[in-house]
């Protein structure tokens, strides 16, 4: 019994194995990573890293006083991880996961502008040390800090290096809201610049 | 092999020293404090930025504006030197600042929050000790609501200062109206910034002579320019502001964003409504209340009214004579001296 069900874990490892290969292949392709600056300078400074897959596409070409221009229209699937600070405070500290659906144009250039909505957005802040007041009970927290649905919005621009392994730049102005913040919700605008790149690619 | 056993030894010998140099530092720290710590009490968390000579464990905890304001906003000007004094704690009040947390409407009221205040004491006792001794300064609607935590409970309090700040917003609509009155009076037949104190008076035909929201906010905000027309008269000195880089402490969306929202939530059971008047010979801690003569914010008549009412036995009363709204940026040093005086004779 032993010998079998050796043998079947076996197979199945492989079989599995074999079924990501095929998958991750074409997911590989068809998805960028982008990393870059988050934050709005003046109080928060961090990181943003990325993925992007390109679900649909629509390429339409023209032909206009004799030149033929190229507009591609794409949605994108995307996720982010980003963490911020204000340095000066440690007040603000934070880490946000957000997903959701980006569409961009992409001119015969490669300039790019995009709208991104992230409805799926999770925010952890992080706070320095903090004591929970309980009547008279007073304790010290561990790993202090609140949690927040945060939904966000970003308008982007873009432009695309065709067949490079560096394969854009973007600049986004994003809108997020923190909820529940206090009685209601925070909104809060930070600025991400940063660089795409497909791994499949050589150079 | 004995090589080996006296290296490690020796790893270890500076490690502990190292680890035990660390742990004696913090009474070393005392007398030059310079912490964040977050109070987390009724689903909030709140900073206390805490700075300023700890060393014979006296803590000046002060209590902003607004509501809705920002603990920092005292640090620099006059509190440099009161920071040599005892330990200062800046403190951000729920919905203030970078005060964060989740609660209903109910959960932000003027009763809560001075039991902030008092969750703030305790905690600050289990840090840094509980021989820690207590002093309550309270600016604008900071003095209200330090009224609010001296009326909970005022034993772990050595001193109370209280700065143009009013126990009874009820009553400050007529009280606002009857000090434009005087003050334009004066500075009209003394011929300084006529068109200006004209203006007062019209707008003094134009609102409600009784409460009214709306006509408060404007009476407000006259208040803030007559200061200004008072100042360019030579008569108040401009407040210092404070520390340059506060606008890099705060977000300042997120600032404005609390401040608006505060605001809304816990002025209107308050402004024409509530008095502490009547229970001000409730507090008996030894007082001491600073005003700005030309306070047009919170009217001076209103530093009177406190001074009688106040059970304290140790009380006092000092008009800055070249201030308004903000004696500890007009006039810091003196402010600082009163300060400094009161803290030394109650500590």
């Amino acid at each position: 019994m032993r010998k079998y069900i050796l043998v079947f874990l076996c197979l199945s490892a492989l079989s599995l194995n074999a079924q990501d290969k095929i998958d991750t292949t074409s997911v590989l392709d068809k998805t960028e990573l982008k990393i870059g600056y988050t934050g709005n300078f003046f109080w928060n400074n961090g990181l943003n890293v990325g993925a992007e897959y390109l679900w649909k596409e629509n390429v339409k070409t023209k032909e206009k006083r004799g030149k033929q221009k190229t507009i591609a229209h794409q949605f994108l699937l995307n996720g982010n991880l980003v963490f911020s600070n204000n340095y000066s405070t440690k007040t603000d500290a934070g880490i946000y996961t957000n997903y959701g659906l980006t569409w961009r144009r992409i001119n015969t250039k490669g300039k790019q502008i995009s709208i991104e909505f992230n409805p799926l957005g999770y925010y952890r802040s992080f706070l320095p040390e903090t004591y929970k007041v309980d009547g008279d009970n007073v304790k010290k927290v561990f790993l202090p800090g609140r949690s927040y649905y945060a939904p966000s919005l970003s308008i982007g621009f873009g432009k695309l290096r065709k067949d490079k392994k560096l394969s854009g730049r973007y600049f986004n102005i994003n809108l997020m809201y923190r909820t529940p913040y206090n009685a209601g919700a925070l909104p809060s605008i930070s600025f991400q610049y940063g660089y795409r790149f497909n791994s499949r690619k050589k150079k | 092999m004995q090589k080996i056993v006296l290296h490690k030894l020796k790893i270890v010998l500076i490690t502990l020293t190292v680890l035990s140099a660390f742990s004696c530092s913090k009474d070393e720290d005392l007398s030059n404090l310079s912490d964040t710590i977050f109070v987390r009490h009724k689903k909030t968390d709140m900073p206390a930025y805490i700075h300023g000579n700890g060393s014979e464990k006296v803590f000046l905890i002060t209590l902003h504006g607004g509501p809705g304001g920002m603990g920092l906003g005292f640090r620099g000007t006059a509190f440099n030197s009161i920071e040599n004094t005892c330990a200062v704690v800046y403190f951000d009040q729920r919905g203030s600042g970078m005060a964060q947390g989740s609660y209903s409407e109910d959960g932000i009221t003027i009763d809560i929050m001075a039991e902030d205040v008092l969750a703030l004491v305790k905690v600050i006792q289990l840090k840094y000790g509980s021989d820690a001794r207590f002093f309550l300064l309270g600016h604008s609607w900071g003095g209200t609501l330090g009224i609010a935590t001296l009326l909970k409970d005022q034993h772990e309090f050595l001193g109370w200062i209280q700065v143009d700040g009013t126990p009874n917003p009820r009553d400050m609509y007529l009280e606002y109206i009857a000090n434009f009155e005087r003050v334009a009076a004066e500075q009209i037949a003394i011929g300084n910034s006529i068109p200006f104190w004209e203006s007062v008076n019209e707008l003094l035909l134009d609102v409600d002579s009784e409460f009214n929201r709306d006509d408060i906010a404007r009476l407000n905000n006259k208040g803030f320019e007559a200061e200004e027309e008072l100042n360019s008269d030579n008569l108040i000195n401009r407040p210092s502001g404070g520390r340059d880089d506060l606008a890099f402490k705060y977000n300042l969306v997120t600032f404005y964003w609390n401040l608006l929202n505060t605001q809304s939530i816990v002025d209107p059971p308050i402004q024409g409504i509530l008095s502490y008047t009547d229970r001000l010979p409730e507090i008996k801690t030894p007082s001491l209340i600073l005003w700005g003569k030309y306070d047009m914010v919170v009217p001076p008549s209103i530093a009177q009214e406190t001074y009688d009412n106040l059970g304290s036995s140790v009380k006092e009363l000092v008009f800055f004579e070249r201030s308004g709204h903000s004696p500890m940026g007009s006039e810091a040093d003196l402010f600082a001296e009163e300060v400094n005086m009161f803290i030394d004779q109650n500590k």
